[in-house]
């Protein structure tokens, strides 16, 4: 008997063994000061609410402050590991663990957020800021910015107002942010259109000029069709955001106009050019304009060199007012973070002047500070910053009502009907039934 | 071990007692491990989704308010969740007697005693062992547009046949509403006739070689052969790889979310349950109505097991 209940002892500790986790304790990289110990004037654990006024002393706090986020690129790990050199001069006893999550982000971090082991600063994307919000993953950051003096008045509203929930705390800061503009082929046309009429016109002249497919390239969703929706004097939602407007007169109009531009021949989507996205449209030069942010530069330099291309501003419509959207990102702490003091201070430093400078004068996005310079080549982008509305985020549930205008619109164009009016329908039930959760 | 003399029955000796006594127990002791395991994380996540399902679910601090049978409803209710099961229930009856041919009919050929069998049998199994996202991506590209599919049909000068059917030479067929899950249809035949194949090869194997020298004395041709009696003869590998096979083509999540992204683009023709699960779990954050979708999916599934097991279960008779 004693071989079998030896083997069954070897195979339980084998068992085990193996289906223990892997530690995912933060390791310090490779510093010096002791891992757990923190500064004197704060604990090392959750301080969250009481603030001892005036008794910040960020170079005092010692420890590690896990950072992580997603990578879209190699250019973009480049930039933020730059932008980290400049963190410890500052801040000499605090290591950051830069952990970036490869795959769908989003997905991990909420398998994280259910185990309540989560990174300690990371980023939030605004289009599911709303609901991580209205959910309590993220950590309130008023006391914090009131306990250090942290100035935010300098970042865009277009931004902020993002990441400030629905009881009116801050969860979040902008890290950066990106805005709509029109790129178009330098060569294939000379003088950028500036209103949507000159657009159309100068659309119509190139049809069928080369190699071109289409002249434009443009999306069947929200993603980009609200700014032409609310260029045309359309609305997604009443003022304050409390009812939906989009079945009004000028915003089914505003609709139909943007549908038009499919059904004369002017647009195309992406996906019917055989390309991934419109950037990629544009540069392998099946068509001549198309409405991208930021992100279209490193993808042209990299992947299409050769061709020559522009920003414009988004042309103004009827509503005479310039207008684009806006995409950011926030950097926040989690409300199940260990290390919150620490994740903060490395907050200030990446949200901070300085930090936020670094980052983004390689181009990889646009300040979302005002007082930050604008990066070479980004003005025309950078100007948008200004009165760009956002283009997520806004709403709970937006993702809903996006989903409902793209698949309505889609059934539209490639039924060849063209009727704005099921597109309105479809969105105003899916504003309603969000808006109501 | 020891063992008893033939025909004594009644109570052993105290010592062989004793013996079996803990050779049993030391084989309950040896898979209680496992079974501990197979308990809590297989049959235990099952009875614990059906209580999520049951709340509003909140990922971070667990149940919020009670809704009894709320999500359930509101499921079925859904017109893009009764969109997803539709499309589900079209790719299973389409998918799955489609590959099963197929399968079945690689396994014939590849059974037989060519030059290169073992070739052929790595080669028409190998997509099944790439990765799917990999193999996607690749199919994404032969049907674009631009692509590959495209472009020999219109060397080729098959346009006009195509133009009849009423599509056009550069079809979007993956990014069109009516044709996107036909052709997820065609992506996964070809990649999973390679494991039927292979099902369908064991289960050619163990029919004996004597009926087939009985057919051939009686002048049976060929396909006399195979549909009267290699094809009755497979009914337990119809049964095996059908159940696979339905349970596998309910559960389409990866093709779907790759090809029509997480929304099931283009306008839901590529929402499958499972993409709609994945959308309410990690999306809407709604996880008692995401978990409720799954329970609904575990009751088709069972269902559709079940029926087969009495429809097809069972040894071939003659």
């Amino acid at each position: 008997m004693r071989p079998k209940w030896f083997t069954l002892a070897v195979a339980t500790v084998l068992l085990f063994a193996a289906c223990s986790n892997s530690s995912t304790s933060p390791s310090p990289s490779g510093g010096a000061s002791s891992p757990a110990a923190s500064g004197p004037a704060e604990s090392g654990s959750a301080p969250s609410g009481s603030a001892a006024a005036g008794s910040w002393d960020p170079k005092s706090i010692t420890g590690t402050a896990i950072l992580s986020g997603w990578r879209s690129s190699p250019e973009e790990g480049e930039a933020l590991t730059q932008t980290l050199l400049g963190f410890p001069a500052q801040y000499p006893n605090i290591q950051v663990d830069y952990q970036p999550i490869a795959g769908d982000y989003r997905t991990v971090m909420i398998t994280k957020i259910s185990s309540h082991e989560v990174p300690d600063l990371f980023y939030v994307n605004a289009e599911y800021a709303p609901e991580w919000m209205d959910q309590g993953f993220l950590e309130p950051l008023d006391d914090y910015i009131a306990k250090s003096g942290f100035d935010t008045s300098k970042f865009f509203d277009g931004y902020a107002s993002i990441f400030k929930g629905k009881d009116g705390k801050t969860y979040g800061l902008a890290k950066d942010g990106n805005t709509i503009a029109m790129a178009y082929r330098s060569d294939l046309v000379t003088t950028a259109p500036t209103t949507m009429d000159e657009l159309v016109s100068a659309a119509k002249a190139l049809k069928g000029k080369g190699d071109l497919k289409a002249p434009l390239c443009l999306n069947p969703g929200l993603d980009r069709g609200l700014a032409f929706i609310y260029a045309q004097g359309g609305e997604l939602l009443n003022a304050d955001g409390t009812a939906s407007a989009i079945e009004t007169d000028a915003s089914k109009a505003a609709v139909q106009w943007y549908m038009d531009l499919f059904k004369d021949g002017i647009g195309m989507t992406a996906a019917d050019l055989g390309s991934g996205w419109c950037g990629e449209a544009l540069g392998k030069g099946q068509v001549a304009m198309t409405f991208e942010g930021g992100w279209l530069d490193p993808a042209m330099t990299g992947t299409y060199p050769d061709v020559k291309y522009a920003w414009a501003e988004m042309p103004t419509g009827s509503s005479g007012k310039p207008v684009t959207l806006s995409y950011t990102v926030s950097y926040s702490i989690g409300a199940d973070s260990v290390n919150k003091d620490q994740a903060f201070v490395l907050l200030t430093y990446l949200a901070g002047v300085d930090g936020m400078t670094k980052w983004t004068e390689g181009g990889v996005a646009l300040p979302s500070r005002s007082d930050v310079p604008t990066p070479a080549g980004k003005d025309i982008l950078t100007k948008g910053s200004a009165y760009a509305r956002p283009g997520s985020g806004f709403m709970v549930g937006y993702t809903d009502v996006q989903k409902a205008f793209q698949d309505a619109f889609t059934a539209q164009i490639q039924g060849k009907t063209y009727d704005a009016g099921p597109v309105v329908a479809a969105t105003k039930a899916a504003i309603d039934k969000a808006l109501s959760q | 071990m020891a063992r008893l003399p033939s025909g004594a029955t009644g109570s052993a000796p105290p010592t062989l007692r004793r013996a079996r006594w803990s050779a049993a127990l030391a084989g309950y002791a040896m898979i209680s491990v496992p079974m501990l395991l197979f308990l809590v994380l297989q049959i235990g996540t099952v009875f614990y989704a059906i209580y999520i399902s049951l709340w509003r679910w909140n990922v971070r601090s667990g149940p919020v308010t009670f809704k009894g049978l709320g999500n359930y409803q509101t499921a079925l209710g859904d017109p893009v969740f009764q969109r997803a099961v539709s499309n589900s229930l079209y790719y299973a009856v389409v998918w799955v007697p489609l590959t099963m041919a197929i399968g079945l009919f690689l396994a014939v050929i590849v059974n037989q005693k060519i030059r290169g069998q073992t070739f052929f049998r790595g080669a028409y199994y190998f997509p099944a062992i790439a990765s799917s996202a990999a193999i996607t991506i690749l199919w994404i590209f032969i049907v674009s547009p631009f692509g590959l599919f495209n472009s020999v049909r219109e060397t080729l000068g098959l346009n006009p046949l195509f133009e009849l059917l009423g599509y056009g030479p550069h079809k979007n067929w993956i990014g069109d509403q009516d044709t996107a899950l036909n052709s997820v249809i065609i992506l996964n035949a070809w990649t999973t006739s390679g494991t039927f194949m292979l099902f369908y090869l064991a289960s050619l194997q163990s029919i004996s070689g004597q009926v087939y020298e009985a057919a051939a004395i009686d002048g049976a041709s060929a396909w006399q052969t195979f549909w009267k009696i290699t094809f009755p003869l497979l009914r337990p590998g119809h049964y095996f790889v059908a159940t696979v096979a339905v349970i596998g083509a309910l559960q389409l999540f990866d093709q779907a979310a790759i090809a029509g992204g997480p929304n099931g683009d283009p306008n839901n023709a590529l929402m499958t349950v499972v993409l709609y699960l994945y959308n309410a779990a990690f999306s809407q954050l709604n996880f008692g109505y995401a978990a409720a979708v799954g329970v609904i999916l575990f009751a088709v599934i069972f269902t559709a097991t079940v029926i087969q097991r009495r429809l097809f279960g069972g040894a071939p008779s003659w």
